[in-house]
């Protein structure tokens, strides 16, 4: 499946090619590759998870909601009990038990659609994601065309920092390269330049130095990471105050923050862990229930009778209804303790008056 | 002496769910659920507050999805049903409860308000829509737009056409609904591109918002942080930054109000916590438990153990908590206005799922919050982005940052190994369909009404939803589905209309499942 060629790679630091970048990243390439494993889990998680139809209830799922029956079943009385939202429950059941059956959801959609091309999108200021489309007969031609330099050419990204000028192929601030898996079809780029524009090419890089253009992607521009050095001169803004604004803007009081410190780390301390906006999620986190196991046992009482279907019937001083038949049924919840519970009937005539009482203890050792 | 301004924003929004071809569908609940505990309290908050003589300020969005959902007889109809079950269920707790006094309250309670929303459903003829446009025609309410189908703007970069698109249906929905075009969006999911700015001015809009660091990394440097709006440069549309001090207040897990220990606990539902027989007509007809809204415990602590639900507890500390909100913005405006020296403008966006739904409270907290600003104090004042406006019409011109309110505040979330893949189809679907608007200038009969369902399948693959659905992890299934389905809906209508061969009970049969903006015209995407 594509999606497990799609790595994160961590390409060399672009900074020592000369070109001025203004807002270094201070966080450590480390924690940057951090990410990309994150993803990978989560992608992998996601295999498991859609190799599950826990689409809907139809005749046509049956055997699959059985099977996730079968498989609720099987959880934990706490799971039961105290899991969140189903929604969560049925994931975590469905990865727990089904093996993956990897793509089942998407095969139907094209593997592609019959073009060269290479598009380019912005993630956030330091990372960029391409995905890329080569047609076969292209692939021929160059190997025609190629003939010997076509088997040992390399498949790779060419990303150019385009920044402030027409690119026209060769006026770029400069460029790195990234050799790219035969089979990828997309790839997460790790620019570490915030505030500059990027475009990339899909092409070869023969054994003699040459490369060839394949497929150009649009022109993309990372956003700042910090707060722009541009000033406004009828808007002038002091730094100090700027600074205590900023601070005051992303929830830290009047503290001062220093202007270089990354958005990041200012988003993580303001918003918590739990800061995702949306609809789905709850802003407050379900209380963890750590136990191994557990137990829980509640008690109901039913309370069941007949009489004359048109009698009045009352039970603790409450009128109840009949069925056709003249039989009743109620359910109720039982504490601890005793409870008296007088049914009363009554004829339709009002002549005839029985009274019932079931005296019920309830205590649980 | 006024010190500032307060501008909460409730970003209202569903994906567009349903399903005719199904008797009941779980995921339409999300819609029946928030009918019942976050739009019709709100309604309930904003017509106690109209009653009493409250003046108020609230910006709403109502994404156009939602919109369509709220207006559509189906699902009206569905939820009638649906509330009618829950009354049924709650009349059975009212009597299974009898010897437990204080469940036996909350279960009528709970009839109490399932009774209440089926009133007020009625009363506003099923459409909640039309309550929202009176408190809008009342100018307590400022209503503003979104995207058609919450498409994130800053992925369709290569796609401008279907972010022109997204706009002109939103706005040409609007202008029927509302009987006057919109003033403002909010952006799907607060997503700005540099220069879409530029879309929303064709679109006739004014104004939007973007999260903190879109207007503190802005260039050049925003002279009042986000406590004033700046005019986009070259489009000269308003923007208006979040302030996250009053956000975290409300939204953190850690510190946010809805954690407190007497706060009603969402996570413990009868639907899991009642005998399997007892709960099974209430829950999912396939058997599986799910949450029926009927909640008998407060959050009580970090333990499993908890304590039945005290409404009137609760009630005090929603009370007791706006107070605290109210005081933490005085003290905010005061600093700012000292440090400024203008009065600040605090917007405050929230999801309006939050009110209500997952913080049970939420409503009661927003009509306490609005009371005490009226009556109690004047150091704040509440108000929506064109009143600002008028009284503030000189503002710096920056071109705001790109960014998001998704997690680490860019496009992560919706892009990312869980979703990523779906770009390229979608991407190509754009494209196709701006062929399609070229090659067919004029199209009419079998073939014109392809091409507006052709814009109608991108549309609803676009919803930011599913990509998000996706990185989250729940509902994925549903999310893939309703990615490929749409797809390949719309690719095989594009063949289809290319090659002049139609399939008419098909695509009558894709009209009727998705039937979203009734009246759209495919020529919108260009």
């Amino acid at each position: 499946m594509a999606k497990a060629l799609k790595k994160i790679k961590k390409v060399s630091s672009p900074g020592k090619a000369g070109i001025p970048i203004l807002h270094r990243v201070p966080t450590s390439s480390g924690s940057r590759l951090s990410v990309g494993k994150k993803v990978e889990s989560l992608s992998s998680k996601v295999r498991k998870v859609l190799s599950k139809a826990v689409f809907k209830k139809k005749p046509a799922v049956k055997a699959k909601t059985t099977r996730l029956a079968a498989v609720r079943k099987a959880l934990t009385a706490q799971e039961a009990k105290y899991f969140t939202h189903p929604e969560n429950r049925i994931a975590k059941t469905v990865q727990a038990v089904e093996p993956a059956r990897a793509d089942f959801e998407k095969k139907e959609l094209p593997q592609g659609y019959d073009k060269d091309l290479i598009v380019l999108q912005v993630r956030d200021p330091w990372w960029l994601h391409t995905y890329w489309e080569v047609r076969e007969g292209t692939w021929g031609k160059l190997k025609n065309e190629l003939a010997k330099l076509f088997a040992t050419a390399k498949k790779v990204l060419r990303v150019y920092d385009v920044s402030c000028i027409n690119f026209n192929g060769s006026n770029a601030h400069r460029s790195f390269d990234i050799e790219i898996h035969q089979n990828a079809k997309s790839w997460y780029i790790d620019t570490a330049g915030p505030g500059r524009s990027w475009c990339v090419d899909v092409g070869l890089k023969l054994s003699d130095g040459r490369f060839i253009t394949i497929a150009r992607s649009n022109i993309v521009t990372t956003p700042l990471d910090a707060p722009s050095w541009v000033t406004d001169e009828e808007w002038m803004v002091p730094d100090e105050l700027f600074s205590r604004l900023y601070a005051s803007s992303v929830g830290l009081g009047g503290s001062p923050v220093k202007l270089k410190a990354p958005w990041l780390e200012l988003q993580k301390r303001a918003q918590g862990s739990g800061g995702v906006s949306s609809g789905f999620f709850s802003p407050v986190k379900k209380e963890e229930y750590k136990r191994e196991f557990w137990l829980v046992v509640n008690t109901e009482l039913i309370v069941y009778g007949a009489t004359e279907p048109d009698a009045k019937v009352t039970v603790s001083g409450k009128e109840i209804a009949l069925r056709p038949d003249g039989t009743f049924s109620l359910r109720f919840s039982l504490p601890d303790g005793k409870q008296i519970i007088p049914v009363k009937a009554v004829s339709a005539d009002s002549l005839d008056e029985r009274v019932i009482t079931p005296v019920v203890t309830k205590e649980t050792r | 002496m006024n010190k500032g301004y307060l501008c909460l924003v409730l970003h209202t929004h569903l994906p567009y769910v349903r399903h005719p071809e199904f008797n009941d569908f779980l995921e339409e609940d999300w819609l029946y659920e928030a009918i019942t505990e976050t739009y019709i309290p709100l309604i309930e908050v904003f017509e106690g507050l109209v009653k009493d003589g409250v003046d108020f300020r609230v910006t709403m969005s109502l994404t156009p999805t939602l919109i369509s959902m709220l207006s559509d007889s189906l699902l009206q109809e569905r939820y009638v049903r649906h509330i009618g079950k829950l009354i049924e269920l709650s009349e059975h707790e009212i009597e299974r409860t009898r010897f437990e006094p204080e469940f036996n309250a909350l279960s009528r309670m709970y009839f109490k308000r399932f009774k209440s929303c089926r009133d007020i459903f009625n009363q506003y003829h099923r459409n909640l829509v039309s309550a929202f446009k009176r408190f809008q025609d009342l100018g307590k309410l400022e209503i503003i737009t979104c995207g058609a189908t919450h498409g994130y703007f800053p992925l369709m970069e290569v796609a401008k056409s279907s972010i022109r698109a997204q706009l002109r249906a939103a706005v040409s929905q609007y202008e029927k609904v509302f009987g006057r075009p919109p003033r403002g969006i909010w952006l799907p999911e607060c997503g700005y591109n540099p220069g879409d700015d530029q879309f929303l001015k064709d679109a006739g809009l004014k104004y939007f918002f973007t999260d903190a660091h879109g207007l503190l990394h802005g260039s050049p440097r925003p002279k009042y942080g986000v406590f004033a709006p700046v005019y986009c440069r070259s489009s000269q549309v308003a923007c208006f930054g979040r302030d996250l001090e009053s956000s975290k207040q409300v939204w953190s897990s850690i510190e946010g109000y809805p954690g407190d220990y007497h706060y009603r606990e969402f996570y413990r539902d009868i639907g899991f916590d009642l005998d399997y027989e007892y709960i099974k007509p209430y829950i999912s007809s396939d058997g599986t438990r799910i949450n029926t809204g009927i909640k008998y415990y407060r959050i009580t602590g970090t333990t499993g153990q908890k304590q039945p639900y005290l409404p009137e507890l609760a009630r005090q500390k929603a009370a007791e908590h706006a107070g605290n909100f109210l005081f933490n913005r005085q003290r905010q405006a005061e600093y700012l206005y000292e440090i400024l020296e203008k009065k600040p403008i605090i917007v405050s966006p929230y999801d309006t799922e939050l009110y209500g739904h997952w913080w049970f409270e939420g409503p009661m907290w927003l009509d306490f919050l609005i009371r005490k600003i009226y009556f109690d104090q004047n150091i704040i004042q509440m108000t929506n982005a064109v009143e600002y406006l008028e009284e503030n019409p000189r503002n710096q011109v920056i071109t705001p940052s790109m960014s998001s309110w998704g997690y680490k505040g860019y496009s992560e979330v919706w892009l990312q190994g869980t979703n990523d893949w779906a770009y390229r189809h979608l991407h190509e679907a754009s494209w196709r369909m701006d062929e399609l608007v070229k090659s067919f200038p004029e199209a009419s009969g079998l073939i014109r009404r392809a091409l507006n369902q052709a814009l109608r399948e991108l549309f609803l693959a676009q919803s930011s939803d599913w990509a998000f659905i996706m990185a989250t992890g729940t509902h994925v299934s549903y999310a893939l589905k309703r990615t490929q389905e749409h797809i390949q809906r719309f690719n095989k209508l594009y063949e289809e209309i290319k090659a002049n061969s139609v399939e008419e009970p098909w695509l009558k049969d894709i009209e009727y499942k998705d039937n979203i903006f009734a009246d759209i015209d495919y020529r919108i995407h260009q």
